[in-house]
């Protein structure tokens, strides 16, 4: 009796013509989420299946697996040769200890002796007479004990499934630049994007000496948390510190936030054109602070070409929170580093600041050599 | 790279590290197993607890328990001094004392916190007032790691038994040991050393314990140390210490009268106009605190650390501790507390040194005032 792994799909049974290029990306990222564990990953009809795994490690690969988007459901599976009292012996061990159940069977080898509702009816009956506890209910049962007899005689007995992640296979739909702060909001940002199947590249602007190294470490660890689920195991990091300085010398202090934001902006899409990405990905949610309000948002937006996309626009900072939580980079997200440096911050930041208020204060500075100055201090960190 | 960080650990010194590595190496047994080479090590153990001792106590009135550290040390004397009534401190504690006295709530002890005098030193006259028939333990910091500031702990001690006799005195020793000349008296019970401020390495300290002073130990086991501290003993650490010890007591006197003039020479080399001296005038030499009134200390650090200079802001800087403990107990304002800039010296610390570094520290101020 072998445990397995039993990967179902979400939305790519969706997908007509171009269905082969979603399933090869799929196979791709479930073997790299495995990446460093022993195991083996088939395809058979409509699902897959991790094999030949030490089975001390069963936990662990239940949950990457069920964090790798395009995992619609995960269920632990035993695969045992296709006779009926190995059947048996795996459904006593999948089977509930109590409730209503019923045995459903699926016979891909039309060979085999009994009939589907043949091996059903003879295992549930075993299974109640093993267990007084079970009773059989074939309209709602609160537990299906599922039995797949394959080609290579061999079958596949489980009953309960965990849900995974859902979503696309990242690397289906494009690459888009997240500008990761310290904060609570841009992981989850990445996170959404990447359910979407977006591969996700990321950027983080610190402004050492203001900001300290525990401040890049923290979006270090934030960027590794959500290559989790993104797969992708990179960072940029670009230091703005002096371009801080200059607005803070140069301009009027009420704008301080809202230039900073220009000037990174263009500088992500900068980078974008690098790493091929196709639009900016940013955790703004529609006035949360003062540069996030619609105003603030078209400032930045009218300095780049590509599109920004703001998965979070319409949420509220509990339910942001909430997905933190859930995605597991809440904790980190809160501890206490400074992201964007309090040396500079306003008091009584714009709210509502006019394009042609901007562009007179941003005229002060010389924004293309601040640029080719910051991009200089680009560094490549490998998570 | 200068370095001007010797308050938060030393650069251990060669011969003490060639110490542990032959400890290491060649003498690695355990001095509790019963064969001739692990005697021998036993035997260096002994020596060792002896050398460390006798430098500022009489082994004949006291022991020496060798532990983890400093905050080990602290840990043991508070959790195993304190355990009736009240307890009395400082509010200029380091953490190792004041959370363990925080943490004295849980364990049915109440925690006393006498003030400070703007220097970090503590107030005696409110220091007394809290110490009653009820005080079970009473602990000093003998040397503020924040301000340099020095309390009198023989002082402080002989006036605390006099109101009662039966409350237990500690004090944390870990910035004056092997710096500023003391002798234990009678009347202090219990002291904290740390090997790494003195030339030595990370993990090794020792708790001095007055002898017939009968303390439940912190850690339980095989019963090495007297008992008090079980655990294979950190031979290596312990033979580096030893030495470290040595070496440090044999120069302490003109060590601190060269130093003094090297804190002086750099407090009159800072720009006054950038920087504000918060150190007593008569304190240990090894600490200079400053503040550069107005700018951020941990900004500051970075930058000096970028021009080859490191210092330290004498607290743990972080938005939810932005301001030391310590140096909001003394009174300063939030310009001053955001600005603190500690500097902290050892034997190896060169007047060429303190002259470039006073240079970059005032270059640096300037250039931060310049972008404000």
């Amino acid at each position: 009796m072998e445990k397995v792994v039993i990967i179902r799909y979400a939305e790519i049974h969706l997908k007509g013509k171009n269905r082969g290029f979603f399933e090869r990306v799929f196979i791709i990222n479930l073997e790299r989420a495995l990446k460093g564990i022993r195991h083996e990953l088939h395809r058979t009809s409509g699902r897959y299946l991790v094999e030949k795994f030490d089975t001390a490690r069963y936990e662990e690969i239940m949950e990457r697996v069920l964090r790798v988007f395009g995992v619609h459901s995960c269920s632990e599976g035993l695969l045992v040769p296709n006779d009926m009292d190995s059947i048996f012996e795996a459904a006593k061990c999948v089977a509930p200890a109590g409730g209503t159940f019923k045995v459903e069977t699926h016979r891909a080898d039309k060979k085999y002796p009994l009939t589907s509702m043949e091996v059903s009816a003879e295992i549930g009956g075993r299974l109640l007479a093993h267990n007084r506890a079970l009773k059989v209910d074939v309209h709602d049962p609160a537990a299906r004990v599922y039995i797949d007899v394959r080609e290579n005689g061999t079958a596949l007995v489980y009953c309960s499934s965990r849900l995974g992640a859902g979503g696309m296979p990242v690397g289906t739909a494009g690459t888009g630049l997240l500008l990761l702060s310290g904060g609570i909001d841009s992981p989850v940002a990445g996170y959404m994007m990447a359910k979407r199947g977006m591969t996700v590249e990321v950027l983080h602007f610190h402004s050492y000496p203001y900001t300290n190294d525990g401040a890049k470490e923290k979006v270090q660890e934030l960027a590794a948390l959500l290559s989790q689920y993104t797969l992708v195991e990179r960072l940029r990091c670009v230091n703005v510190a002096h371009i801080q300085e200059e607005i803070h010398k140069k301009c009027a202090a009420d704008l301080n936030v809202t230039l900073l934001r220009r000037f990174m902006f263009r500088i992500a899409e900068r980078i974008a054109a690098k790493v091929g990405a196709q639009c900016l990905v940013t955790g703004e949610s529609l006035g949360q602070v003062a540069s996030q309000t619609v105003e603030g948002l078209t400032s930045s937006n009218s300095v780049v070409a590509l599109p920004v996309l703001r998965p979070l626009i319409g949420f509220d900072k509990e339910e942001i929170i909430e997905r933190a939580k859930k995605i597991g980079t809440y904790d980190t997200s809160v501890l206490p580093f400074e992201d964007c440096c309090t040396v500079f911050l306003p008091e009584h930041p714009a709210i509502r600041p006019k394009l042609s208020y901007i562009e007179e204060e941003e005229a002060k500075l010389d924004v293309e050599a601040l640029i080719e100055d910051a991009l200089k201090t680009l560094e490549f960190i490998r998570l | 790279m200068i370095y001007l960080d010797n308050a938060a650990t030393t650069p251990p010194c060669t011969e003490a590290v060639e110490r542990a590595r032959a400890f290491l190496e060649e003498n690695f047994y355990n001095p509790s197993a019963i064969y001739g080479g692990a005697f021998s090590v036993h035997a260096a153990l002994k020596e060792a607890r002896q050398g460390v001792l006798s430098r500022i106590a009489d082994p004949a009135k006291f022991e020496l328990i060798f532990t983890s550290g400093g905050t080990e040390s602290d840990n043991h004397a508070v959790f195993s001094g304190a355990r009736r009534g009240n307890a009395v401190t400082t509010k200029g504690e380091h953490a190792a004392v004041f959370e363990s006295f925080n943490a004295l709530k849980g364990r049915g002890v109440e925690p006393r916190f006498a003030p400070l005098k703007c220097d970090g030193s503590v107030d005696e006259e409110g220091l007394l007032s809290l110490v009653d028939e009820k005080t079970s333990l009473v602990s000093i910091l003998h040397v503020n790691n924040e301000t340099g500031a020095v309390n009198d702990i023989l002082a402080l001690a002989r006036a605390v038994k006099r109101k009662n006799p039966r409350a237990l005195f500690h004090s944390d020793g870990v910035q004056a040991f092997g710096k500023i000349p003391v002798r234990l008296s009678a009347d202090i019970d219990l002291y904290s050393v740390s090997a790494h401020k003195i030339g030595g390495l990370k993990g090794t300290g020792a708790l001095i314990k007055r002898k017939n002073l009968v303390l439940p130990p912190l850690v339980y086991g095989g019963g090495q140390e007297g008992g008090q501290r079980s655990g294979t003993e950190n031979v290596f650490g312990i033979m580096a210490f030893a030495y470290a010890a040595e070496k440090k007591f044999a120069t302490l006197e003109e060590d601190g009268k060269r130093i003094l003039a090297l804190r002086n020479l750099l407090r009159e080399r800072l720009d006054g106009a950038l920087y504000t001296c918060l150190s007593p005038e008569v304190g240990s030499p090894y600490i200079l605190s400053t503040s550069a009134r107005g700018m951020r200390g941990e900004v500051l650090v970075r930058m000096l650390w970028e021009r080859g200079v490191a210092a330290g802001t004498g607290s743990a800087c972080s938005s939810r501790h932005r301001f030391s403990r310590v140096l909001m107990a003394c009174g300063y304002d939030e310009p001053t507390l955001d600005g603190v800039l500690r500097w902290s010296f050892s034997p190896a610390t060169t007047k060429d040194e303190i002259l470039r570094a006073a240079d970059i520290a005032n270059e640096v101020a300037a250039t931060f005032r310049g972008n404000l």
